[in-house]
């Protein structure tokens, strides 16, 4: 019984960790330009696919087999391909866009988003179905003992764990002390006063993107190590998740994107096993919350109530 | 009796102040020579238009494999795509000729029907293998149509921009009402047989007719330039100004233009099948448009409603699958339908209460992944999950089912019609509400709301129940169509009303135009039936799809339809867009 309850604490941590990750970039984008790049779920998706390219076409088979090799490179891969989109991705579709009225940017991030998933789906090969992951890392799993039984954690799952906790705090501490973090938060907020102080703009703001789809992209290679396999619909799922766990953490806020994250996976995770339906409704749970939290706490747990939101 | 304000002659037309943009660059030198390109143009595409026959055929040589594509079993036997070139031609020459107000315009029209119909043909021919735009090198015989007419075509362009592109001249004509009434019917009747001929145009697609889709898209291209052609030639501002007049009249008019399609070519099973599909979606597009277009609340989940009306109609219409053992008048489970999607509309807009903008987009996201979710899994029995709900019968009047053919005065009709009339009726009756409620104080508020809610409320509108009124009447539309849906189709499952489909219907939306009721229609249409005709590219629907949509946003954000009120707004180029008719005082006179 409480090894169940821990287990399942155990995926909400893992999968929690992982959206929290995604969600970064999503708390970011909106933070600095109050877009909510839809296109971002997508971005997560191309990185796991550039990841296994990187793995399928261009590894040699002895760096193949060594993970410690061949990990990170799969990481760099997939963090160098969803930057890559993501940079071109704001010059092209968003950064003609600004001043426009709010619902256009929206929009176009919907396009985008569709044109992506169809982009690898029919020129990514054998992109329509499932592809196979290969599990770069140590495969099995530790099995922890608790009283009346024990709980698995998967290796893939604790890595996934530890490496989202560090980039979140890598990424904090870049944001806090940094020069460039502290345009960053400048143009967040107030994108004319930090023009006028001589900060450049287009450049924060590509930054941002391209911070964000880093993030995404080690998720995504993380996502399908520990899973065994991708698809093209990974993306749109995890990318809405994603959203819900950055509006719940409080939009515009680090710390919060990644508790936001850890709850929607304790929430997916322990909805799928306590409450009525169980796995088939575990997605409803999640969109339950999420409107319940826009309705009635829309600043989320960190968020600032006094920002004006419309 | 035949007044214009435009002065007619094309030399004392000044042309549009300052021209800028690249095509102007482009022309600049061709200034002094406007007439002799705008000519040369002309006769280079009647040279293209011939040269691939004067090829091979004059050779005695074999035609080859892409004949298909080429019309030319026949000597001069034109049809298809050589016809449209061929009077794209012959226009030129005789427009460049003829002093005729407007002509710059209506030459840069025609010219870039050229260019788009010879780049189309062209791309295919090369595609399928027949080399660079016919350049067969088989045989050592060589033909350059395409590229020959494609440069006509560029010539055209470039001659009438040199020559200066005057304003589009306005047509004050009265006559007659009678009269006027009689030009309204003729036009609406070219209309009918357009809308037949763009149905019909390269046939059903498929393995046994590989060009089908190249030719529609020619003809779409063909059909671009005429109407930018008209359009130049200030001949459909005076319909519309036409149609203002005789608003009854003319709505008259169309419901029955409507209602002939069967007659015409297109009157098979198949496209009154078509037809049946796209007014589903136009009427739900309609109702998005209250929510969307009039009230600005983004739905990322509106498809919801028309499955929920479904749904509601399946389970009502006796199918065995259905969980209440009833069988209700089809006009009764219309009502209900609507009925119940009216009030889950009022709930998923509840929190428009408290959450405005992109947050509300989300919200009704979740509610629309909530309903496939919950649907998905069969909740209460109502959805039948994976296995739809199959078997719901059709509609009946009178004995006679609606998806049999029918034969009326003699007259043989295809099967499907009744359907078809059905729906048409409903579409109609959707947009009579619409442009009701668009004009009623309700809409009025949410155009206020749209544009600035603090105002509105400001102003003393209650915009909360105002809100969810939007929701409700918009889902109410879809929930009629919902039923509808159902006992078309038959079989109701919840993989119709995926978030794809609700993108869809706002893509509809969106590239119809905001707010007004042909964009809606017209949006719901294109969407729909391109994929039908270009079945070749249905791996690559919704790539083109979002790509389509990153488009409009970036270069035509107010649609192919753009709403009176947000015209002045959003209109890109003011010289280039002027007000619709009806606002001759404000108009700056050309001086002569």
């Amino acid at each position: 019984m409480l090894s169940t309850f821990l287990s399942q604490i155990v995926n909400g941590l893992i999968l929690g960790s992982l959206i929290g990750l995604i969600a970064l970039g999503y708390t970011m984008v909106y933070g600095i330009i109050q877009l909510i790049n839809f296109a971002h779920g997508e971005i997560f998706m191309v990185g796991a696919y550039g990841g296994l390219a990187m793995f399928t076409y261009l590894l040699p088979t002895f760096v193949q087999q060594q993970w410690y090799l061949a990990l990170p490179l799969l990481l760099i891969a997939g963090a160098a391909i969803s930057t890559g989109v993501a940079v071109l991705m704001e010059r092209f579709a968003y950064r003609p866009l600004r001043g426009a009225p709010r619902l256009a940017p929206l929009i176009t991030a919907l396009g985008v988003s569709v044109a992506l998933q169809e982009l690898v789906r029919n020129f990514y090969p054998g992109a329509t179905a499932a592809l196979p992951f290969p599990k770069v890392f140590v495969a099995g799993t530790w099995e922890i003992p608790v009283p009346g039984g024990t709980v698995p954690l998967r290796w893939t799952g604790l890595l996934i764990i530890v490496l989202s906790l560090v980039l979140a705090a890598v990424l904090t501490t870049f944001v806090n002390n940094t020069r460039m973090g502290r345009a960053m938060r400048a143009v967040s907020q107030d994108p004319d006063t930090a023009r006028l102080m001589g900060v450049d703009t287009d450049r924060v703001i590509v930054l941002t993107f391209a911070l964000g789809a880093a993030l995404a992209g080690v998720g995504g290679v993380m996502y399908g190590t520990d899973l065994g396999f991708i698809n093209i619909d990974m993306g749109f799922q995890n990318g809405i998740f994603a959203f819900t766990a950055a509006v719940l953490g409080g939009i515009g806020n680090l710390k919060g994107a990644v508790v936001g994250g850890i709850v929607i996976g304790l929430v997916k995770a322990l909805g799928g096993q306590y409450l009525p339906g169980g796995t088939a409704y575990d997605y409803v749970w999640i969109f339950v919350v999420l409107i319940a939290v826009l309705v009635f706490r829309p600043q989320g747990f960190f968020g600032e109530s006094e920002r004006v939101r419309a | 009796m035949t007044t214009t304000t435009s002065p007619a002659g094309a030399k004392s037309n000044s042309p549009i102040p300052a021209p800028s943009g690249r095509l102007h660059r482009m022309a600049a030198p061709l200034a002094p020579h406007a007439t002799a390109a705008r000519v040369a143009g002309g006769v280079l595409t009647i040279i293209g238009t011939y040269l691939p026959w004067a090829t091979f055929v004059l050779n005695e040589g074999r035609y080859p494999e892409q004949a298909t594509l080429q019309f030319f079993t026949v000597p001069f036997g034109v049809t298809g795509f050589r016809l449209h070139l061929l009077i794209f031609g012959i226009a030129a020459i005789v427009l460049a000729l003829v002093r005729v107000p407007g002509r710059g315009r209506i030459l840069r029209g025609v010219g870039w029907g050229v260019v788009a119909v010879s780049i189309l043909n062209g791309l295919y021919i090369t595609v399928e293998g027949g080399g660079l735009g016919a350049i067969t090198a088989a045989g050592g015989a060589v033909a350059f149509g395409a590229i020959v007419a494609l440069l006509g075509g560029v010539l055209i362009v470039l001659g009438a921009t040199a020559g200066g592109i005057e304003r589009r001249p306005e047509w004050r004509w009265r006559l007659n009402p009678w009269a006027e009434r009689g030009a309204l019917v003729v036009a609406y009747l070219l209309l009918l047989f357009l809308v037949a001929a763009v149905l019909t145009a390269g046939g059903t697609g498929g393995a046994a007719n590989p060009y089908s889709g190249a030719v529609f898209l020619s003809f779409l291209g063909a059909l671009g330039g005429l109407l930018a052609a008209l359009s130049a030639s200030g001949l459909l501002n005076w319909v519309a100004a036409l149609a203002e007049r005789h608003r009854v009249f003319s709505v008259v008019v169309l419901l029955v233009v409507a209602l002939a399609l069967p007659l015409t070519a297109a009157g098979n099973e198949y496209w009154m099948t078509v037809a049946a599909n796209i007014g589903v979606y136009a009427a739900t597009a309609i109702g998005l448009n209250i929510v969307v277009g009039l009230a600005g609340l983004l739905d990322l989940g509106y498809v919801a409603f028309l499955g929920i009306g479904a749904f509601t109609a399946a389970n009502l219409s006796g199918a065995a699958a259905a969980k209440f053992d009833v069988h209700l008048p089809f006009a009764l489970v219309m009502v209900i339908s609507a009925i119940v999607a009216g009030l889950f509309g009022a709930v998923v807009g509840s929190p428009t209460l408290r959450v405005r903008g992109d947050y509300l987009a989300i919200v009704t996201l979740a509610f629309g992944e909530i309903f496939v979710r919950t649907a998905q899994n069969n909740i209460f029995g109502l959805t039948g999950g994976s296995n739809a709900i199959p078997g719901i019968p059709q509609v009946e009047l009178f004995g006679t089912r609606f998806s049999d053919r029918i034969v009326v005065g003699g007259i043989q009709l295809p099967a499907g019609v009744l359907y078809y009339v059905l729906i048409v009726l409903l579409v109609a009756l959707v947009m009579l509400v619409f442009s009701h409620l668009k004009e009623s104080r309700l809409g009025r508020a949410w155009i206020a709301i749209r544009e600035d809610e603090d105002a509105a409320r400001a102003m003393g509108i209650r915009t909360g129940p105002i809100k969810i009124m939007a929701f409700l009447c918009g889902a109410t539309l879809a929930g009629f169509a919902g039923a509808f849906f159902a006992h078309k189709t038959g079989t109701v499952s919840y993989e119709s009303f995926r978030f794809l489909e609700s993108v869809t219907l706002l893509a509809a939306v969106i590239l119809g135009g905001m707010g007004t009721v042909p964009g809606a229609v017209l949006g719901a249409s294109l969407l729909f039936v391109l994929p039908e005709k270009l079945r070749e590219f249905a791996d690559y629907r919704l790539l083109l799809f979002g790509l389509a949509l990153v488009f409009i946003m970036r270069f035509r954000p107010q649609g192919l339809v753009p709403d009176r009120h947000r015209r002045a707004e959003l209109a890109h180029d003011p010289a280039d867009e002027p007000p619709p008719g009806g606002t001759p005082a404000t108009r700056t006179e050309v001086p002569a």
